[in-house]
């Protein structure tokens, strides 16, 4: 056993049902961030987050906005020829640079998925007025209007809950919860 | 008798941290950095203490281990020490409230970061009652 483990086997052991170390099989070839609809958005394309992570640069990766943009439409996992599962990576380093509590400033990704999941926890369903100011205060004034005449047509066609939605018997999903995710003041 | 403690964590730098520590108390520390390995050396070798993580993998995969050895029968009389810096992890949740004490059966719970000091008591103690238990068994 050695000493200690490299940052592509420690991002390895996160992911999902992965054997071994999938990443050390990368060819490079690119297939992923050609395929991405969001690489133009990121500081790295998915194929270099993949070489970052081989090479260890542990600092690069988590500064980077790449697994933050990431839309998980997994199309780069259909497509990769190494069959490396890369959408699974992507959340994995969510997952990483979250439990590290370690990622770049002025992003929307952290703060969202903090405001989805506690929505998801304690109302057991997605009401989206909850989870726009999250997000929305990191926009400029005309995109923020966009949003708001967005949400009011789709209020005034119905579109849109005045009220969240309440689900069945919550107390037995909050349990159920709590069997996942170990928190504190819950059941 | 040397003690061999086993720690599953997938943090190579905590890991390394504590090792020493245990290491400089005589103590003999094996070390497996995903809950997959961990279950396999515990299936095969024999360990004094189990030292656990929660948060690894998928999410909390420690809990998913702890699961499985308390249904064990030869495992079951393992003493296990959880290590978590769930509190930090997943505070983003519900800060400031404590950390479920009972989400499932274990001796001791130790919130990272650790004092050296406490560590090495815990591990003492817990030892100790789990051959106190097994000599009463006896």
């Amino acid at each position: 056993m050695t000493d200690t483990i490299s940052f592509s086997q420690e991002v390895s052991n996160l992911l999902y049902a992965a054997e071994g170390e999938p990443l050390r099989t990368c060819i490079q070839c690119g297939t992923c961030s050609g395929t991405c609809p969001v690489a133009g958005y990121m500081d790295y394309t998915p194929r270099q987050i993949i070489a970052l992570i081989n090479a260890g640069n542990k600092e690069q990766v988590l500064e980077s906005n790449t697994f933050w943009y990431c839309a998980s439409c997994y199309h780069c996992t259909v497509r990769c020829p190494q069959k490396i599962n890369i959408t699974e990576l992507m959340y994995a380093l969510k997952r990483y640079s979250i439990w590290k509590g370690q990622h770049k400033e002025g992003l929307i990704g952290p703060t969202f998925s903090e405001a989805f999941v506690k929505m998801i926890v304690r109302g057991g369903r997605s009401f989206e007025p909850v989870l726009a100011p999250s997000y929305i205060f990191s926009l400029n004034l005309r995109e923020m209007l966009q949003e708001v005449t967005n949400a009011t047509e789709l209020l005034l066609k119905g579109r849109l809950p005045v009220l969240p939605a309440r689900i069945k018997r919550i107390d037995s999903f909050k349990r159920m919860i709590g069997r996942i995710i170990p928190m504190g003041g819950l059941e | 008798m040397t003690k061999r403690l086993l720690m599953i964590d997938d943090d190579p730098d905590f890991v390394a941290g504590i090792k020493s520590i245990l290491d400089a108390a005589g103590f003999e520390v094996e070390v497996t950095y995903n809950p997959k390995d961990g279950l396999n050396a515990l299936q095969t070798k024999q360990y004094d203490l189990l030292l656990l993580d929660i948060m690894m993998g998928r999410g909390a995969e420690g809990i998913m281990i702890a699961r499985k050895l308390r249904k064990d029968a030869k495992l079951r009389e393992m003493p296990v020490l959880i290590i978590t810096g769930m509190r930090e992890q997943i505070a983003f949740l519900f800060p400031g409230e404590p950390v479920h004490p009972r989400f499932v059966e274990v001796d001791e719970l130790v919130e990272k970061p650790v004092e050296p000091k406490l560590l090495i008591e815990k591990v003492n103690s817990l030892i100790q009652t789990a051959e106190a238990r097994k000599a009463g068994k006896k």
